[in-house]
């Protein structure tokens, strides 16, 4: 199972317009699944719900072979975590899908590290779809501890400062 | 008697829904033994943080949207003077910035870990919380070094 998703905050038609465009003319044999939020556009080749829950999000990421999103952190942690395959389209400033290109910039640091494929434009979506049936995404370090450490030790600051004063 | 090291402290955690939420969830090692309370922007945030009593759902914004702006502004408001937090904790965007800057007025201490999404440069929400910021985290090394007060300890996602 294919599973497209799109964030829960802002629309996204043009993804999900482009996925089903690509379900009906590619003939694909995969079933597609989609968590398409506030988009309006209503997909005619695949089944979609506007929001699922997060124990109902996890179970649908661990049972698709490969997810298809928008470049939205949200989205690529939740794909990163379950070690999937993940092919992103960024929304785009021009379109007035977001406020700023961010989405277009962390789509090229993690596709130049390896750890997701990006479709840049629409018509790039058949061939990075194919390829994505075999990527392999190289897994992230992270350093959460670290951060969260230099958090705990600036409140246990704040906390002796409190007690004194 | 024994006296506690440190005071509790009265933390309030604001992230956008989404990766914003994703990010600072993953930090909640750092305020164990304080006492929390969630600000998000999306009611299908409500369920990921259902561990904690209080959470405040202040509706999405941006800067698109100035009337909608306002409306969270409003509500950001009623939060600050009724929860009075000791620290505010943001990954951003505009809603955690709006309650940075408004705690910090009534006093609070304010920690801001920009998200991992702004890669060329600190967003717009951060470069404003900067200027008032306690304790300002970026998960790009590039980024800390190219502004003053910003530390790289590393990265969440």
């Amino acid at each position: 199972m294919i599973f497209l998703t799109v964030g829960t905050q802002f629309p996204f038609d043009r993804l999900v317009k482009a996925i089903d465009d690509f379900v009906s003319q590619s003939g694909l044999k995969q079933k597609v699944f989609a968590q398409v939020g506030n988009s309006s556009y209503q997909p005619r080749n695949f089944e979609f719900v506007r929001y699922l829950e997060k124990n109902e999000y996890d179970h649908t990421i661990k049972q698709a072979s490969i997810v298809v999103s928008h470049a939205g952190m949200g989205s690529i942690i939740a794909a990163m975590s379950y070690q999937k395959p993940l092919l992103v389209v960024p929304r785009l400033k021009e379109y007035n899908e977001v406020v700023n290109n961010h989405q277009v910039a962390i789509a090229r640091k993690f596709e130049q590290l390896g750890h997701i494929l990006v479709a840049y434009q629409q018509e790039d979506l058949p061939a990075k779809i194919a390829e994505l049936e075999t990527f392999v995404p190289r897994q992230r370090k992270t350093n959460v501890e670290a951060v969260a450490n230099r958090i705990s030790k600036f409140l246990a600051e704040v906390g002796k400062a409190e007690k004194q004063s | 008697m024994t006296v506690n090291k440190h005071k509790k402290l009265r933390v309030c955690l604001v992230a956008s829904g989404g990766g914003h939420t994703s990010q600072l969830l993953r930090l909640a090692e750092s305020w164990v033994g304080h006492e929390t309370f969630y600000v998000t922007t999306v009611d299908v945030m409500r369920d990921k943080l259902s561990e904690t009593r209080g959470v405040y759902v202040v509706g999405e914004c941006n800067r698109q949207y100035p009337l909608r702006m306002l409306k969270v502004l409003l509500r950001c408001i009623r939060i600050a003077f009724r929860e009075r937090p000791d620290v505010v904790i943001s990954t951003g965007a505009a809603a955690g910035c709006m309650l940075c800057l408004l705690c910090k007025m009534l006093g609070a201490k304010v920690i801001w870990v920009d998200s991992i999404t702004n890669v060329e440069q600190i967003s717009l929400s951060g470069r404003i919380v900067r200027r008032i910021a306690d304790l300002f985290l970026v998960q790009w090394p590039e980024l800390a070094s190219r502004y003053k007060k910003v530390e790289f300890v590393g990265t969440v996602v």
